[in-house]
């Protein structure tokens, strides 16, 4: 994983927006805890090979939640508004879009990728490469190999292992081993802690001015 | 300097997080370009060699910025932007300067090759770059910034006379490059970009 320090700083980000006038503590809570939890799947590591990065870190699991609080919200009796009103599914929805983007997304990213289709096809994705218009190539991009689209080429989930504090290692019997927890690994990672707290203070800074009434009211 | 495609990304997303009421079409648009703006001193190294990442990437410019817009809006009697545009107008400033700065300047100085932060005072280009982890066998180890000499340093890259900055205007060599996106994560960020204003749209869906 890159450290959850960094997916819960970009998810700060996006939730500050996102919530809307929603935006509060409980939110915000609410949205680092969906950023955390999905790393749980490290702890089955221990009886499932390759589990971390498998189990919930996959866009299956992802659209299954999506479908299930759409369904719900559309219902007449919709559970989640019927138990914490329209806060309750706006922050159910930021909470989904957090998980998507800011740690889905960027563990793809990042080391072996996720096991993004899991459990409809074990392998492990990643994405990688780079985009520029050259004046003696034209446009490039090597994200895609379009001259081999398919599957293969990415290792499934008994090969792969990501470690983390909690699982470092694959071998049953490592000695002793180097327990390891990044906060931050390289300029950008530490650049998104930062601006998720920049955004969350920066926000106890404004004032919301009264709703009712021009824009040009003064305070 | 970083893409600046993905400077607009992250000027974006603070201006989502940021414009709150002011959130329209026209303010993350504002906001969105005001994180393109300091690399446009790299069309400016045509004239001024070296002032890429260094003329408009230095803090002066910013707090001369900042301080104008604080002296405006905090400072006088009748505000000249509140007059003009009103509360609107203030806010969408404030996230316009936090995004030039943000999302244009610091942005670059963790994520490319060197900005020179307080050019012209200072001709050196700094870059932050390093790693905070805690090990069981190491305990922390942090080497983003170095604290040797008693104070705060950073890596620096080197002169703006001697250090060149390969950009589409000024290329090293004979192949020019616009870079757009230069890894997996800049391209997460960007699509976090072009996901997150529909989404702001599709959640706040008619509710003002």
């Amino acid at each position: 994983m890159p450290a959850s320090t960094v997916h819960v700083g970009f998810g700060l980000l996006l939730a500050a927006g996102l919530l809307g006038k929603y935006y509060d503590r409980t939110a915000l809570l609410v949205v680092v805890a969906a950023l955390l939890l999905p790393e749980a799947d490290a702890l089955a590591g221990w009886v499932m090979a390759g589990a971390h990065r498998t189990l919930f870190h996959n866009y299956v699991f992802t659209a299954v939640l999506a479908a299930a609080l759409w369904w719900d919200t559309r219902r007449e009796t919709s559970w989640l508004r019927g138990r914490f009103g329209t806060y309750g599914v706006r922050v159910a929805w930021v909470a989904v879009f957090a998980h998507t983007f800011a740690h889905l997304a960027l563990d793809w990213a990042h080391l072996d990728g996720i096991n993004a289709l899991w459990p409809l096809h074990d392998e492990f994705f990643r994405l990688e490469g780079e985009l520029y218009v050259s004046s003696e190539a034209g446009l490039v991009q090597t994200f895609v190999d379009l001259e081999d689209v398919g599957f293969g080429g990415g290792a499934s989930r008994a090969e792969t292992h990501v470690a983390t504090p909690a699982d470092p290692t694959p071998d049953s019997d490592p000695g002793p081993v180097d327990r390891r927890v990044p906060i931050a690994v390289g300029g950008w990672q530490l650049y998104l802690v930062a601006v998720g707290l920049f955004v969350v203070v920066a926000k106890r800074f404004q004032s919301e001015p009264p709703r009712a009434g021009s824009r040009r009211e003064r305070y | 300097m970083a893409p600046t495609l993905v400077n607009v990304a992250v000027g974006v997303l603070l201006g989502v997080a940021l414009l709150g009421i002011a959130f329209d079409r026209r303010s993350i648009a504002i906001v969105g370009l005001a994180a393109a703006l300091p690399d446009l001193d790299a069309a400016l190294a045509l004239l001024v060699p070296g002032a890429t990442n260094a003329a408009f990437h230095s803090l002066f410019l910013a707090a001369i910025v900042g301080s104008v817009l604080y002296w405006d809006t905090e400072r006088r009697e009748t505000s000249w932007l509140r007059g003009r545009y009103g509360l609107y107008g203030v806010r969408v400033a404030w996230v316009a300067v936090a995004s030039f700065v943000v999302a244009g300047i610091v942005f670059d100085l963790f994520t490319s090759v060197g900005v020179a932060l307080l050019y012209p005072l200072v001709d050196r280009y700094y870059v932050v770059s390093g790693r905070l982890v805690l090990s069981s066998q190491e305990g922390v180890v942090q080497t983003y910034f170095d604290l040797g000499e008693g104070w705060l340093a950073l890596e620096t890259t080197g002169r703006t006379s001697t250090h060149r900055i390969d950009t589409w205007v000024t290329p090293t060599d004979d192949e020019r490059r616009l870079r757009l996106v230069e890894s997996g994560w800049q391209l997460v960020v960007v699509l976090t970009a072009i996901a997150a204003v529909p989404a702001k749209y599709a959640l706040e869906g008619g509710e003002p």
